[in-house]
């Protein structure tokens, strides 16, 4: 295979604007793989990928293509498309040349795309631009033309196509060629591999996913992976295409996988570089900045008995996550569990979703929680991540919150109602840009544990599902927060405590009471909940004395019907949690992140 | 040894609103045929044991007529009766004459059991049923001419928009016939039933409880012996005392549960199967932790509770070491007097939140 020959690209696409299908059509069209076998959106291989219509897990395929009786070999390298993905995404961007930024043609460049289309221009690969689904009747493709011609592209770089007809495939494929660079580096040098992903398989171990940069590898050779110093001898290399197919070696420009029974996870760092154990290379690769968890909650199981499963889970997703953490927490409320950091709140539900589905583990989550600085009074500098590590307040000197600026593509008639959201989430404007006559770009900064909650939701729901957002961590400034503690009958519920601005804790108290009230059914007792700051009670209700469970009537008919009623009573209270006297159900534990007034 | 029998009379003239029981409108064909039938199945499983109790339910057994009334007592004296037996049969005010009470008493009937529910006028629209008072006091009075001297009266509460004045008329009329039983049940809006598809609410649950109060102290010259039952002294029901001390009975017809062996049987309610002499729906095979269940679950409704050491000679066990009664005594849930456990009174209506405790899986 010639190096020259070679093209590494990925996708930049806003989620449904049809990355993967344009993948799939792609591998069609090139003979990679029939339409007989295509099943819809064939990279994305997770069961929640295709369901919820993004990719959260990296994936490559080598696709073979003729151009002017030249056989090329495309490694298609594919990408997340959420913001709390771009991590996934710079490890992507690290191992290609060059990218497609596919833009749909009824809505337009959104938020994130402009994100993530501004690190693939950072980390300088070359950049086609795709409008795609031409074929729908509101396909606005003039208007797209001008956006993209806005951020700098010109008219005949543009390539349109539809991935649902094909039409405009060929060109692309064409653009592919002759646009994108082929990979630099050397195949003389000492070998030089990115590890840019890597996921755990039952029968091989740890399998890595490479992008070798400098220099060749084959079976047999014994690596050396230079930040953990771990090293194997090489068992296999593949590539994928989009089956799996063994390859003896793999040279410098080349994507594959790399797998040599590593049985411990921890020794496969994400962005680590792998080189030669008898001819080490000089020097390590760039790498990638890694990216700090920015919301973090406590996951816990709700069978007592699978703490150990959860760690196990934990572990094999984070081979693939590094961005991922937890450590072991205890809760007087919920026992045994991990206080886990996310990149974000989609983030967050993914992994929850994933633990549940994968691994049959049903959690509770508590409330998710940015991470707090708090200066003493002695002047300690304090970084919390959990409610429940928050100081008594007569020790604290000052407190600061993570803040971002969020940045807002909406239709202008939405401008009112998202500037009324943002106020409400302590926002605080910086400016709004045109992008055309119709669309706008609202600036603000908002601290991030506004977003946390259900922002994302509301903003759709005040724009009628227009608005898309994204959003940059811009630094820490001075705010009044205090710790919010939930009392039920009196104890405190460390899983529900929260931390909260000031002005916005009585507000804040008094939705989650109420909530509680609503959830927490009537127990043998009456059960005050109170919210408090300290020993300051801000909200009080009352869950008022159960006055009422029998099965009035019992005869001779009734009686196995009675009995199951009980037993259907008996697995209620099994799925509650002990909360000292109180049964509370697991819903409990959510509502906590209800904000609405109603 | 079995020594109850329940005999079931799917049968009414009206289907009332709230009734989630195994019934069909009356049919004169269909009755004569279904007690073929009933007739079959008691020949087919009955074991000539001398029965203590017999309760004819329904449905309305006074909704068939005399004829099929003398048919249907006839083929009751199949089943072989003790000389103190208790033979109840339930009536609707509606339907019941005085030829048929003469009939009762010709073929040993010694209890009967009146479904009056109510008498005010909003809860017998709600519950589509009619009733006068005037007609009650007469049948009572008929009742007594003719010698039953042991009369159950049903009382329905927590209807919507009742309040607690209703509800206190309808207990000093009840009181007024001087009766030896009544049944009191809170409304339950059962799946399936006019008020629940039309969306009825129930009452509160603090009213419900203020009205279960209510009755318990206005019936306080009755014996309050069960959850939902008083009696006069020596006026227990003992057919219903079968099912709360978990002790075993035949049920034949449309529909009826029975006790025999080691199985809980359902009947089917499908009158077509049964026609087809097709009589059981399904049946729960018990093994001795689930015997124990419904022993505890059942004997915990009455007012005395569990004989402990009727429990021990009963299952060669101890109740104490088979539950931790000490959790629940300290809570106030369970008393425990060293003779009897039982659930105190003011814990009675929550007793499902006790009886949960009681069983294993």
């Amino acid at each position: 295979m010639k190096r020259e020959n070679i093209r590494n690209f990925c996708i930049i696409a806003h989620i449904d604007h049809g990355k993967s299908t344009i993948a799939d059509r792609i591998l069609e069209r090139t003979g990679s793989i029939s339409s007989r076998e295509l099943k819809s959106q064939m990279l994305d291989d997770m069961e929640i990928e295709r369901e919820r219509g993004i990719t959260i897990k990296l994936n490559a395929v080598q696709i073979k293509y003729k151009y002017n009786n030249e056989e090329y070999f495309f490694n298609l390298i594919d990408t997340p498309g959420h913001v709390d993905f771009s991590y996934e995404v710079s490890r992507s961007l690290a191992a290609c040349e060059g990218a497609l930024l596919v833009v749909d043609a009824s809505q337009g460049i959104e938020a994130q795309t402009l994100a993530n289309l501004y690190l693939a221009l950072d980390n300088g690969l070359k950049i086609i631009p795709v409008i795609n689904k031409i074929d729908l009747p509101n396909a606005d493709i003039d208007k797209v033309i001008k956006e993209l011609e806005n951020i700098g592209f010109s008219k005949d770089e543009i390539i349109l196509t539809s991935a649902k007809t094909g039409e405009g495939i060929d060109k692309l494929l064409e653009s592919i060629v002759t646009n994108i660079p082929s990979p630099s580096g050397d195949v003389n040098h000492s070998l030089r591999a990115l590890i840019f992903d890597s996921l755990f398989d039952s029968y091989r171990g740890v399998i890595t996913s490479i992008r070798v940069v400098d220099g060749s590898i084959k079976v047999g050779d014994t690596i050396l992976m230079m930040e953990t110093g771990a090293t194997y001898e090489v068992i296999g290399l593949s590539i994928n295409t989009p089956k799996e197919k063994e390859v003896t070696s793999l040279i410098a420009g080349e994507v594959g996988y790399l797998y040599a029974s590593i049985k411990s996870i921890t020794d496969v760092k994400v962005g680590d570089t792998i080189t030669l154990k008898d001819n080490p290379a000089a020097s390590i690769l760039p790498g990638y900045k890694e990216m700090k968890p920015m919301v973090y909650c406590g996951l816990y199981p709700i069978e007592a008995n699978k703490f150990e499963d959860l760690r196990e889970a934990l572990e094999k997703l984070k081979l693939n996550d590094a961005a991922l953490s937890f450590e072991p927490e205890t809760s007087k409320a919920l026992g045994f569990g991990f206080r886990c950091g996310f990149l974000g709140l989609l983030h967050m539900e993914i992994i929850e979703e994933r633990i549940e589905r994968e691994f049959n583990i049903e959690l509770i989550a508590t409330s998710p929680s940015v991470i707090y600085e708090v200066l003493l009074t002695d002047k300690t500098k304090l970084t919390i991540d959990s409610p429940v590590k928050m100081p008594d307040r007569s020790v604290i000197s000052k407190t600061y919150e993570p803040y971002v600026k969020a940045s807002i593509f909406s239709p202008k008639e939405y401008i009112g109602p998202i500037m009324e959201l943002c106020q409400d989430r302590r926002g605080t404007f910086i400016n709004m840009d045109y992008l055309d006559s119709s669309r706008v770009t609202i600036y603000y900064e908002i601290p991030l544990s506004e977003i946390v909650y259900d922002f994302f939701d509301k903003l759709k729901s005040y724009s009628k599902g227009y608005a898309s957002f994204d959003y940059e961590f811009i630094g820490y400034k001075e705010s009044n927060l205090v710790k919010m503690d939930i009392l039920l009958n009196g104890e405190i519920v460390d899983a529900l405590s929260v931390v909260v601005h000031k002005d916005f804790a009585y507000k804040r108290g008094k939705v989650v009471v109420e909530k509680l009230k609503e959830i927490i059914p009537r127990q043998l007792f009456e059960v005050p909940i109170q919210a408090a700051i300290g020993s300051h009670v801000i909200a009080r209700e009352n869950i008022k004395a159960m006055r009422k469970n029998v099965l009035a009537k019992c005869y001779g008919g009734d009686i196995t019907r009675k009995k199951k009623l009980l037993e259907k009573q008996k697995a209620g209270k099994k799925r509650m949690k002990q909360i000292g006297s109180v049964e509370v159900p697991q819903e409990a534990f959510l509502s906590i992140l209800s904000t609405s007034d109603k | 040894m079995i020594k109850s029998c329940y005999i079931h009379i799917p049968f009414c003239n009206t289907i009332c609103s709230y009734c989630d029981f195994c019934k069909l409108l009356y049919n004169e064909k269909i009755v004569d045929s279904y007690l073929e039938h009933l007739e079959k199945e008691i020949r087919s499983i009955y074991k000539n044991e001398i029965l203590d109790t017999i309760y004819i339910g329904g449905g309305t057994p006074s909704s068939l007529n005399l004829y099929q009334l003398d048919k249907l007592f006839n083929i009751l004296n199949i089943l072989k009766k003790s000389d103190n037996i208790e033979y109840t049969i339930e009536c609707n005010f509606d339907s019941i004459t005085i030829d048929k009470l003469k009939l009762f008493k010709k073929y040993g009937i010694n209890r009967l059991s009146f479904g009056l529910e109510s008498t005010i006028k909003n809860n017998l629209d709600i519950l589509e049923r009619n009733i006068s008072k005037n007609m009650v006091r007469k049948t009572i009075k008929q009742c007594r001419s003719l010698g039953f001297n042991n009369i159950n009266i049903d009382l329905m509460y927590a209807i919507p928009n009742e309040n607690i004045i209703d509800l206190e008329k309808d207990i000093d009329f009840i009181l007024s016939l001087d009766v030896e039983h009544i049944s009191t049940y809170s409304l339950i809006i059962e799946e399936h039933t006019k008020l629940y598809i039309n969306n009825t609410n129930y009452i509160s649950e603090d009213l419900d409880y203020e009205m279960y109060k209510l009755i318990c102290n206005k019936l306080n010259n009755y014996n309050h012996y069960e959850i939902s039952n008083f009696a006069k002294e020596g006026y227990y029901s003992r057919h219903n005392m079968c099912y709360w001390k978990n002790r075993k009975y035949y049920g034949f017809g449309l529909g009826a549960s029975s006790y025999i062996l080691d199985k809980r049987i359902n009947n089917t309610k499908s009158i077509n199967k049964y026609l087809e002499d097709k009589y059981i729906f399904d049946y729960e095979k018990l093994n001795k932790s689930d015997i124990i269940n419904y022993e505890m679950i059942l004997g915990l409704r009455l007012i005395e509770g569990i004989n402990k050491e009727e429990f021990y000679l009963k299952y060669n066990k101890n109740i104490n070491d088979l539950y931790d009664l000490e959790k629940l005594t300290s809570q106030g849930l369970i008393v425990d007097n060293g003779i009897n456990i039982y659930i105190p009174l003011d814990k009675l209506y929550i007793s499902n939140e006790i009886l949960v405790n009681f069983i294993k899986e």
